[in-house]
This record gives structure tokens, sequence and C-alpha cells, in this order.
């Protein structure tokens, strides 16, 4: 090997840091002032905000974990992104806490009188009632918190050791996650954001948020591995062949997305029980009509357009537009999933504003996760045994 | 286990005239008895399916058991079996094609071809369901006197366009796979009669540079498309049920669910069937060990993904609140057909988790009993879906206990004849293993493998 294809440690300029600090203190600034003018719809914005981070967060552990079961090389090389996106997992633990001190203000079942009066809540009380849920939204964080802390661990002893045995613990812990991760994310979905409007159901909303989760946390990851090899960050014999399955499953899910968005409304409304569509109906009225019919466009027919061609899909330039464009398709959706439950009869020119808020907060976080991340450890796993065939992956 | 290197696909050094030979050898011999002796029985099975249709077509569907309120019952349930099978064939051919998984040559052939047979098997179905095969021209949207049109608007419709575009697909996806193949067999056959057919149907094929790039191009746009059909082949067949409001059927998990279960179903046929193949035609080097391996770790994943579904259902039908979904579930557990629902559940849910274990996993009588356990479950999944759900109609007065007839069970019986005969046929009459692509995976295809690996 010649010594300058070797890969060396670089850190992230301080500036970095500062930008994270500075985007987060500003949405932090202006979240606080739009809860003192209304803590209800500052609440909802927090809601959706908290969910995006949790799809890129949980998302990223899938990709993770994904990589030693399966037995992906390709990924090798950029795993440790990865795996720095799934660090968003233990921050999670401090974010969930605004939301768990306001559940009276966000959720409908969990006022006492009102689902005394109502029988279908009555019926589901078992299941959405305040310590259950509690228990649920932070242990859930807490199992993938677990699986976080150890595999993570055993990738990291592996760039001193090389030890294979760690690869066999953590195929071992992936396995093991995978079930974990479909059961936990289809909690937090039915329990942040279907039961919102606590009357309505499809048994298909678990895997609707997972289709979202996994384009989320593959953009994140898409855009962190393009600007990183670009500044010379990753290893220097990776290529731009690297690049093509991110391209792929990045094109891949968003046409799994639009399969499942399109299998639940085609359902729903071509059965047209009042039980069920008064929830689309919901996001017909008024303004979110259009964004309704944006979300087609912006989620589906631009990245379909921009991601169909095979160069496209490892063409650095284009990856990271459509990432970002992917980023913000999945922000709206969620947007879209929750806001509409609000009861913001008015949207004042204020309060549109501000609910960019904690969505600027999550940006900053998301750059300080990224900035300790890579800072912290080697961002190729140079102990890895898979990383050699890694890097000579070509298409 | 070194992660480091990376496992032949093919195993035993084989060289590629080896190759060659072990896949062209059934071609080259005469059958022997016991070849006859299995035909005999598929064939006896496949006709004693065609008697049984014959009665049906003479008498009507009143020789089956369906009734008020079970209208749809066996017709529907073995037209879902056995698309759902054909699924695996496109997934490995296709899918696994896309996501580069280089196992997949020794068993895209095989299992493409049972996709082709499991297909014929299903069109079968809703060609005979109405006991009048004579109308079936109606199906095709077509100008006439009558102004007769089909129902634009049903899915039982759109299954006919799905399905008989899935099937032209891979007929075109196998046979474009098929013609270097058909190209070597030319060459090695010394037999004019066979050589007149191979050179025929190997359309010229020279193993030129430039043949195989156009080869390589047609074979990639054909598993792009292949992909998103084989997807939406089992998502309308989910939406023959889904799209009703029949406590049951109506539940949004549907396609992927359908799409899931098909894959799981196929998976489990192709590991039963490879399972003997590799045995009787000696391709244990080109069928590993591993790939079986890796087919069960599919079925394994898939096999949660219906369980996952299963418990979607049921938990939202006591999330919605709504009695008679709650009801529904609570009759498919423990009403009369609670049966069938429980070897449903532990066929696909329960035993398949068996393969957590890499010892069942490699171990080919386990992993034959499993994969038979699968093909059960998942015949009775869409047994539980469609009878469990309507032998309780909204009135008492109503309610029904479906059992099927010799004659239905019959049609099902030859549709396994059916199925059995047309593999039986394939594995005499072409090569069950796609010879080129085999080859390239071959350990002495790949020049910088050599040094440190042997």
């Amino acid at each position: 090997m010649e010594p300058n294809s070797v890969y060396k440690k670089k850190l992230l300029p301080k500036n970095v840091q500062k930008i994270g600090f500075l985007l987060t203190a500003v949405g932090l600034i202006f979240g606080l002032l739009s809860y003192l003018i209304d803590a209800h719809f500052a609440m909802s914005t927090y809601l959706f905000t908290y969910a995006f981070l949790v799809s890129i967060a949980v998302g990223g552990m899938l990709l993770f974990a994904l990589e030693y079961v399966v037995g992906a090389e390709w990924s090798v090389p950029i795993r440790r992104v990865i795996e720095v996106t799934a660090s968003l997992v233990p921050v999670l633990l401090l974010l969930v806490i605004p939301l768990l001190l306001h559940i009276k203000d966000l959720f409908h079942w969990a006022h006492n009188d009102v689902v005394q009066n109502d029988a279908i809540l009555k019926a589901k009380s078992p299941y959405l009632n305040i310590q259950f849920f509690i228990i649920r939204a932070v242990g859930s964080v807490l199992l993938w918190y677990l699986f976080y802390f150890f595999m993570t661990k055993n990738s990291r002893k592996q760039d001193e050791t090389g030890d294979q045995n760690l690869t066999k613990k953590n195929i071992r812990l992936g396995a093991i996650f995978i079930p974990v991760f479909a059961i936990t994310i289809t909690m937090n979905a039915i329990d942040w954001i279907m039961s919102l409007e606590p009357h309505w159901y499809s048994t298909i909303f678990g895997v609707y948020f997972f289709a979202g989760s996994v384009l989320a946390s593959l953009s994140v990851v898409t855009i962190a591995t393009v600007l990183l090899r670009e500044n010379g960050y990753l290893h220097p014999e990776m290529v731009d062949d690297h690049y093509f399955s991110l391209g792929a499953l990045l094109f891949a899910f968003i046409n799994f997305w639009a399969y499942i968005a399109f299998s639940q409304y085609l359902l729903i409304w071509y059965a047209n029980l009042p039980e069920e569509t008064f929830w689309l109906l919901h996001r017909w009225e008024g303004g979110w009509i259009v964004v309704s019919l944006a979300l087609i466009i912006i989620h589906f027919v631009v990245p379909y357009a921009v991601l169909l061609s095979q160069p496209a899909k490892m063409d650095p330039k284009r990856l990271k537009f459509v990432a970002v464009w992917i980023l913000f398709a999945h922000f709206i959706d969620l947007y879209w999933l929750v806001m509409p439950n609000m009861h913001a009869e008015k949207f004042s020119i204020l309060s549109i504003i501000l609910q960019f808020a904690f969505p600027t907060a999550a940006v900053g976080v998301l750059v300080l996760v990224f900035y300790y991340g890579v800072n912290r450890q080697n961002m190729v796993p140079v102990g890895d045994p898979k990383l050699k065939k890694g890097l000579k992956f070509r298409l | 286990m070194d992660y480091s290197r990376e496992l032949p696909v093919v195993e035993g050094q084989l060289s590629v005239a080896d190759i060659e030979h072990l896949v062209a050898k059934p071609m080259d011999t005469k059958p022997d008895r016991k070849f006859f002796i299995a035909l005999s029985i598929t064939g006896s099975m496949l006709l004693f399916g065609a008697f049984c249709l014959g009665m049906t077509f003479y008498y009507g569907t009143g020789m089956w058991g369906n009734n008020q309120p079970i209208g749809w019952a066996l017709d529907i349930v073995n037209f879902v079996f056995w698309v759902g099978i054909g699924h695996a064939g496109t997934l490995i051919s296709a899918i696994l094609f896309l996501l580069r998984q280089k196992w997949r040559t020794g068993i895209a052939r095989f299992a493409e071809a049972m996709t082709i047979f499991a297909v014929i098997c299903a069109l079968m179905f809703p060609a005979i369901h109405t006991g009048r095969p004579w109308l079936d021209g109606y199906l095709m949207p077509y100008p006439n006197q009558h102004r007769l049109w089909v129902n634009f608007t049903s899915p039982l419709l759109w299954d006919v366009f799905a399905v008989s575009t899935y099937f032209t697909v891979s007929l075109v996806f196998w046979y474009i796979g098929l013609i270097p193949d058909f190209a070597s067999l030319r060459d090695r056959t010394r037999s004019t009669i066979k050589k007149t057919i191979y050179s025929i149907f190997s359309l010229g094929w020279r193993h030129s540079h430039r043949n195989w790039q156009h080869y390589e191009k047609a074979y990639l746009l054909l598993a792009g498309f292949a992909t998103p059909l084989v997807l939406s082949v089992h998502t309308i067949v989910s939406f023959d049920f889904a799209v009703s409001i029949i406590p049951g059927w109506h539940t949004t998990i549907f396609p992927p669910y359908f799409v899931a279960g098909a894959i799981f179903s196929g998976f489990a046929m192709v590991v039963t069937v490879l399972i003997f193949v590799r045995k009787i035609f000696d391709l244990e080097h080109i069928i590993t060990l591993d790939h079986l391996e890796k087919m069960n770790k599919v079925i394994l994943a898939t096999g949660m993904m219906v369980g996952y579904a299963y418990g979607m259902e049921f938990f939202i039908a006591w999330y919605s609140g709504n009695p008679i979904e709650q009801f529904v579930f609570i009759n498919r557990a423990f009403g009369p057909y609670a049966w069938a629902y429980w070897i449903m559940v532990s066929c696909n849910v329960l035993f398949p988790q068996l393969f957590w274990f890499k010892k069942i996993r490699r171990n080919i009588p386990t992993m034959l009993i499993i994969a038979i356990f699968v093909n059960v479950g998942m015949w009775f999944e869409r047994f539980v879906i469609t009878v469990s759900s309507l032998n309780r109609d909204f009135l008492p007065s109503s309610w029904a206990y479906y059992k099927p007839t010799m004659y239905d069970s019959g049609i099902l019986i030859g549709s396994f004849g059916l199925f059995f005969t047309l593999v039986l046929l394939f594995t005499k009459l072409l090569p069950v293993v796609s010879i080129s692509e085999v080859k390239a995976v071959a350990d002495n295809a790949q020049p910088k493998q050599h040094g440190g690996a042997h």
C-alpha cells in the first residue's frame, strides 16, 4: 500500500462546533419565545421535531445493524458515518423530557374527563394512559441506547484490536436489534403520531413511519458522507462507486414510501368508512390540501426523477442536493402528520415563522452530534476485517 | 469464520468445463426409471385434478363446498397461494441481482422457472372459478356489440392485467437468461435434432463481446422492470380483499403483508425443491449449503414480517374499539376455524424461529421439515383470511361452516400435480442452473483471487 493512500485521522474545525451551537441556541431561544406565546402550539412543533430526530437516530441504528446482519461490504468504509448518525440516540433521552411534561397539552386521550365520556377512548385506556405511555416512550429510547452502546463499543474496540470476534458479536446484536426495532418504531409511531387522533387507526402506520425513518437516516448519512469525503475525512481509497448504494437505497425507499403511502390512501379511500376517512378528510381541508398534494411531488416525484438514472445514483453533487431535498420532504411529511391535529385555528405569520424554531435547533443538534462524533473516533473502522474488501468495492 | 475473506460461491474447485458438464448432464442422458416413477405420480395428481375440473365444468361449481356466506373459498385461496410461490423466483432473479448478490446465480434459474410454473397454476384458478371457462374472454376489455365492459374499478380486473403482465415479463426475463445457455448446449450436443432446436432458441448467439454487452443491458433493464412488477402483483392480490369493507379483510397493512408472505412462501418452496434437485443431479457444489442457509435467513426474516402483520392486525382490531372488528379476530383465533388459525401461526411464526440457530439453518432434514411447514402454513394463511372472515356474517342466520368436497380439494391436488410435472420436465429439458452465470462467479473466473486464498 502506498503511504499516501492510508487513512489519517483529521479533526473537524472549531467553526463547525460554533455553527452547531449557534443554530441550537437561536432555535431554542425562538422556541422558548413561541412557548411563552402559545405553549400548545410550541409543543406541537417540538413534537414533530422530536419525531424527526427519532427517525434519523433509530433509522441510523437500523442501517448500522443491517450492515452486520446482511454482511454488506460496500458500506464498511462509511460505517462510522452511520454510527455517528446513530449517536443521536443518547441525545433523545434528554430531548424526550419536555414532551413527557406536556402529555396533557398534546394528547386528547390524556384527559380523564374526556376519556370518561368517550366509549372508544375508554376501551383504549389500557394502552393509551399516561403511565404506560411514559414507560413505552422512555423504554424504547433506552432499548435503542443499549444496542447503540454495545454495538459502537465493539466497533471502536475493533479499531485497536482488529479482533474478528467483535464482528461476530455485532452480528448477533444486530440480528436481535432488528425485531426490537420493528416493534419499538411501530410503538413510537402509534404513540407520538397516530394517537394524536385517538379514534383513528391504520395497521400500516408503523410501516409508513419506518419508510420515512430509513429515508431520513439515509439522507443524513449521504449528506455527511459526501461532505466528509470531499474534505478528506474518509479513507482516500474510497471512490464514487461507494456512493452508488446510497443513491440506490434512497431511490428504493422513495419508492417504498410512496408505495406504503399510496396503499394506505387507496384502501381507506376505496372502503370509504367514516371511522377511517375523517383523518384524510381533515388533511383535505383549508390549506392542508396544498400540503397533501405537494407531498406527492416533493416526497416522490422530484426525488424519483432525480435519482432514476444510474449515473445519478453516484454523482456526489446530485446526491447532496437530493439528500437535502428528501430530508426536507420527510420533515414536511411529519409536519403533515402532526400539525393538522393541533387545532390551531389560524396560523398567524408569527406562528408560521416560529414553527421553524425547534427544527432549526434540531439541525444545530445534528451538526453538534457530528462535530463531537467525528472528532471522538476514527472515521474509518480501521480494524474491521471487511474494510479491505469494502474499499475495493466497484460496481 | 474469517470475515476478511470472500466465501466461494461455487465449491469444490470446479473447473469451467466441470460446471458445464454437471449442469448439462440431465439433458445429455436418457431419463432413468426414477424420473418416470416421479412423473407418473405427478401425472396422476394432474389427471385427478383434470377429472375434478371436468366434473366442475359439467355440473357447475355446486360440486364445490362453497356456500352462503362463504362464496370465496379454495379457488381464491389456491390462486393467492400459487401467485405467492411465484414471487420468490422474481425476488431471487431480479431483486437479488439488483442487490449484487452473487450467490443467486446457482439458484436463480430454477427459482425463475418455478415462478413461471406457479403463475401458470395460479392463472388457472381465476379462469375456472366461475365453472364457466368459456366466458373468460370477457375478462379482456374490448369493444363489443353488447356494450359489455369489464368493471375497471374492481381489483379483480387489475389482477388480470397485473398477473398476465407479470407472467409475460417473467417469461421474457427467464428466456433472456437462457439464451447463452442454449448456445452452450447447441455447441456441445451431437444430435442433429437437438442442435436444430437449441440453434433456434439461441437466436444466433455467438458469445461475442457485443452479444454480452447487449445481454447485460437487457438483463439489468428487465430486472429493473420485474422488481416493481413483482411487488405490484401481490399488492393488487391483497387489494382483492382489502378494498372491501369486510372486517378481517379491510386493513391497510395488507399490501406489504401479502408481499412479505409471498416471498416467505416462495422461498420455502424453492428450498423444498432445491434440496432434492441438488441431491439428485449432483449439484451440491453449485447449489451449496451456504445458498440454502442464506435462503433460510430470508425465510426467517420474512416469517417475522408476516408475524408482525398478524400481531398488528390483532392489536389494531383491539385498538380500533370497533366491536365487529374485534369479534372477527377473536373468532379467527377461537372460533370454528381456530384449528386453521393455529396451524398458520405455528407454521409461519413459531417454527421458522428455529432458523435463529446456525446448526438448524445448515441441517438439511430440519430445514426441509421447516420449509414444508411454511408451505402448509402459508396455504392456511390464505385459507384463514378468506374463509374465517366470511364464515360469520353480520346476521347469525347467515353463519356457516365451509368444508371442501372431493372436487375443490381435487383441483388443488391437480394444481400441485401440474406444478411438479412442469418442474420435472424442466429438469430434463433445460439447464436447471445458469451455466454462464455460474461460470462467471466460479473461483477460477476471478484471476485476482488466486494467491492467498488457495
